[in-house]
Formats: structure tokens, sequence, C-alpha cells
């Protein structure tokens, strides 16, 4: 088709774009140059986020959040995948409690996850039942309290996971588990040598996927510990926001989690390339 | 079967008893609080097992009052940020899929939205919206259409697949027959995707539903579902929380496993 009909594409690509950009790209570069603002264009919010101890402690709690988040949902992830990608029968009552986390909204599953951990919740209940003693699971401050929001955080988006592992597993032919069978490989070198190369692809659309929802926690901490309990970057930001009146601030602070999400994530789209082999990257991830 | 073989079948078991349990467990808590009366929600040590059931918490929350309102105002967003999200993604989707070109474009722009911490754009939003006077409003209409680009990605994503699948040769042959291409798009090719746009709205829908941080930050008293049930969390209503989280969770776990088969499809490849 011609003239015409490229001009319906184009305006059918240029009014969801335009969209898009009113609602995200627009605010972003306003909020981008209202961190400059401080009385006149100033540096003054960054060197105040900068000297601020509870920024850095955010920061690191970040890192260690995602990074842990990651490795323990990556794991879970990919033994969900293996066991419903392999296992020709699976029930459907497995299956849909894989998917459960998933399927319930958000700020459902952190209630209850906040009811079982509080100090009298069902946890330190069951735990006083066996006989042992109560644990400060939620404790602002603590390192119990960082490890309640990872197990968390990975309990609510492994079955993400899940899925897009089990995507990139449908795409290995089964001739190659037969034949990797009959060279007399085991179950353990199948995994090795047969599945985790054809995996590779998944799990780099996985990392960058997760990587990002990871590094921009927000409401498992809120809701969990509260904003001062575990701060991380998008806490300490909707703190300054909305406690403490300091929207400029507020704004240079989540100026810097949007800088720390976009290199990271430019690290993992290197770090593809120089794995090599990739090929064409999946688009999935972009549903989930 | 070697040793080995059987190992791992006996991991499979287990894992999949372990992944029901921590399914299930906070399910049934979900749903014992809600039926239960307050003096027994916050008993210790903790009551596994009911006592004594009520249903004052479910009444509450249909008769009106804050719950009410919530649920009402969280259904008009939905409803609102599911047509936007579907229409655009519509059109998305199409020019993606006819255009090589408008492929590329659109999935970086898609990308990058993907990227994007939410609380970078929900701050000077809000300021931005109360500028237009859509902060915070008894309608939600800026929330609505904050959600709108927020559930477009997906819903475009679904949609081109669904294009892709219908053979050109069809359109190009109405156009010799002298269609144009909107007459074309409207009439030959939408109506063979109708799964897909029901699967994308009903999808945009539950984004809506569930979304919880742009949420907070733009309608701080005209609350939706999710700040609500977050707010009776946090400052102790048990028996109020679960019931609102239980009427929340329920449409949308009705609807995602109806939607599997196409869930499942459009998320792994998988189909059967």
């Amino acid at each position: 088709m011609n003239r015409h009909g490229r001009l319906l594409r184009l305006c059918f690509l240029c009014i969801p774009l335009a969209y898009l950009a009113s609602q995200f790209a627009f605010p972003l570069i306003s909020g981008v140059v209202m961190s400059f603002q401080a009385g006149g264009l100033s540096l003054a919010n960054y060197r105040f986020v900068l000297h601020d101890r509870l920024f850095w402690q955010a920061c690191a709690n970040n890192l260690v959040v995602a990074g842990l988040s990651l490795g323990l949902e990556f794991a879970l992830g990919l033994s969900f995948a293996l066991l419903l990608g392999s296992m020709r029968g699976v029930s459907i009552v497995t299956e849909i409690a894989i998917l459960l986390p998933f399927l319930i909204p958000e700020i459902v599953f952190l209630s209850v996850a906040r009811y079982i951990l509080l100090p009298r919740g069902y946890l330190n209940g069951a735990l006083l039942a066996a006989g042992l003693g109560g644990v400060g699971w939620l404790d602002p401050g603590s390192r119990m309290a960082l490890a309640s929001v990872i197990v968390v955080d990975a309990w609510h988006v492994t079955p993400v996971v899940t899925l897009l592992l089990l995507g990139g597993l449908q795409t290995i032919p089964a001739e190659l588990y037969e034949a990797a069978r009959l060279d007399g490989a085991g179950a353990l070198a199948r995994l090795r040598y047969v599945t985790l190369p054809f995996l590779r692809p998944a799990l780099f659309a996985a990392l960058l996927l997760r990587g990002v929802d990871a590094l921009r926690i927000f409401s498992t901490v809120l809701v969990l510990t509260g904003a001062e309990g575990t701060p991380v970057l998008s806490t300490y930001a909707y703190q300054l926001w909305s406690d403490a009146l300091e929207p400029q601030i507020a704004m240079a602070a989540s100026v810097m989690l949007a800088l720390l999400i976009t290199l990271l994530s430019l690290a993992v789209l290197v770090l593809r390339r120089r794995a090599g082999g990739a090929g064409e990257p999946s688009w999935d991830y972009l549903a989930a | 079967m070697s040793v080995e073989d059987r190992l791992l079948a006996f991991a499979r078991r287990a894992l999949s008893v372990l992944v029901v349990a921590a399914s299930a467990v906070p399910l049934y808590l979900l749903i014992k609080q809600a039926l239960t009366p307050e003096l027994e929600s916050f008993a210790w040590p903790p009551v596994w097992f009911p006592r004594s059931l009520t249903l004052t918490h479910l009444r509450a929350v249909i008769a009106g009052g804050e719950l009410s309102v919530a649920l009402i105002l969280s259904a008009k967003v939905a409803v609102t940020a599911a047509v936007v999200a579907t229409v655009l993604g519509t059109m998305l989707g199409y020019a993606m899929a006819r255009d090589p070109r408008c492929r590329a474009l659109g999935l970086s722009a898609l990308s990058a939205t993907r990227l994007l911490p939410m609380i970078a754009a929900a701050m000077p939003l809000a300021t931005i919206l109360i500028w237009l006077r859509l902060y915070d409003t008894i309608s939600g209409l800026g929330l609505a259409l904050v959600h709108g680009a927020l559930a477009l990605p997906a819903a475009a994503i679904l949609l081109f697949g669904a294009f892709v699948k219908i053979p050109i040769e069809l359109e190009q042959a109405a156009y010799l027959d002298g269609a144009s291409p909107l007459a074309i798009f409207l009439r030959l090719t939408l109506p063979q995707v109708r799964s897909a746009l029901a699967a994308a709205f009903v999808l945009s829908f539950l984004a809506s539903w569930d979304e919880f941080g742009f949420a907070l930050l733009l309608q701080p008293t005209n609350r939706t579902l999710p700040p609500l049930i977050y707010y009776y969390t946090v400052f102790g209503d048990v028996g109020a929380a679960s019931a609102l989280a239980l009427v929340s969770a329920a449409p949308v776990l009705v609807a995602l496993i109806a939607l599997r088969p196409v869930l499942f499809h459009g998320l792994s490849g998988r189909s059967r």
C-alpha cells in the first residue's frame, strides 16, 4: 500500500507516542528542570542530597535490596520454570499457585505480608507455637527488615521471572535433550550444557526487566517498614516530597535514581552484547 | 531412571508442594481476616482458624462511606484508563505490525517507558495536574490518564502480536478495490482482532485497578482502592483492610484465571 496507507500508519504511530510523551517525558523533563531550581538556577538541591547521610544509606539499601532479591528470584524462577517446563502434566493447582502472588494486586499481597511479619503477626505466632521466641522481622533500620523486604519482593516477583524463563525454555528443541541423553549426559549435565546456553536471551531479558523493577522498589518498602524503616531512593524522595515538603530536593533525588537505573540497564545491554549469540532480543518482557 | 533423575523428580514434587503452600497460606489468611470480628484479628497468639464469622467488614465495604466511594472511583479510573490504553494501543500495535520503521521506533519508546522510575514522573506530574486542576479530583481523571499511559505498552505489544498474524495481502486486495486505508483498518482488520482487543482492555483495566504509586501521589485524599488498603493496613483496621483487599483481589483473580490461556500465550509463547 502506498501514500494513503503510510499517512494512516504515521498518525497511528505519532498519536500514542505523543500521548506517552505528554504523560511521562514532559513531567520527567519538567522534574529535571525543577531539580535545578533553588531560588534561581543552582546545584543546591543536589548538594543537599549528596551531603545527606540518609541519601547514601538509601542508595546502599537500594543496591543491596535489588541485588539480593534479583539473585533470589532468579534462583527460584529458574527452578520453577524447569519444574513447569519439563513436567508435561503440571496440575492446574500448581500452575495457578505459582502465578498467584503475581495475579493478586500488589498492595493486597503486601498487606498480607505485613500481617504475617508484624511483631504480633502470624510468623511469630507460628514460632511461638513451635516453642521459639519472636523475631523483629520489620524492626525499623535493622538488617532483618532489609532481609524481609528482599524476601517479600522475591516472593512477589518470582512468577514474572518464571514466565519469562518459561518462554525461553519453549525455544529449546526436544531433540537436543534426546541427543544429550543418548550421549550419556545426566540431568545436571543437560542443564549445564543444553538448557542454560539456550536460555541466555531470556535470562538477559528477564534481568533487564526485573533489574529495573528491583531498583525502583517503592511500595514493598512503604507497606512493610514505612519510608524511614528501610529507606531506598524512591521512598527517600517520596518522604522529601510529601512529609518534608521539599519538592525540588525530592526531584534531585529521583533524578539520581533515574540516572542509576539508566546506567545499570545500559551496563546489562553492553554485557549482553559482550556475551554475544543472544540473537534477536525478546520483547515479551514489555508485556509483563 | 538413574539416581540423578529420581532425585530430580523428588525435588520437583517437593518444590510444587512448597509453592502451593506459599501461595495458599496468604490467601487463606486474607479471607480469614476479612471474615473474623476485630477482637479476634488482634488476638495474641494469632488465631489460625476463626472461632466466629462475621460479614460486618464486607458489608461496610458495600454499605457506603469511604470504602464504597473508593471502590466506585477505582472502577471509574480503571475503565477510563482501559479505554485510553486499548484505543492508543490498537493504533500503535497496527502501525508497528505494518511498518518496520514504526516497529523500531515504537519498541524503543515502549522500552524507554519501562525504564522510568515511577517517582520521577509522579512528583512533577502532580505539579502539572495541580496547574491543570486535575490533581486529586473526585472524578480521578488526571490519574486515569496516567494509568492509560502506563497500560499502553502492554496493550500495544499484545495487539501488535495479533495484527502481525493477519496477512497483509487481504488489505492490499481491498485497497485495489478502492477502499481507503482507514476503512480497511476499521472494517476489515479490526474485527479480526476482537479477542486481543478484549484481552488488552481487561489487562489495562487490571493494571489501573492494581496501581499504587501514582494513585498514592496524585489522589492523596480522593483515594482509589490500593492507597486506601495501604492506609487501613498501616494504621490498623485489620478487618476493613482485609475485606477491602479481598474485594479488590476477587475480580482480578477471576479475570486472570479466565484469561490464563491468552496470558500464557502472550507472555511465554506457550499455547495449549
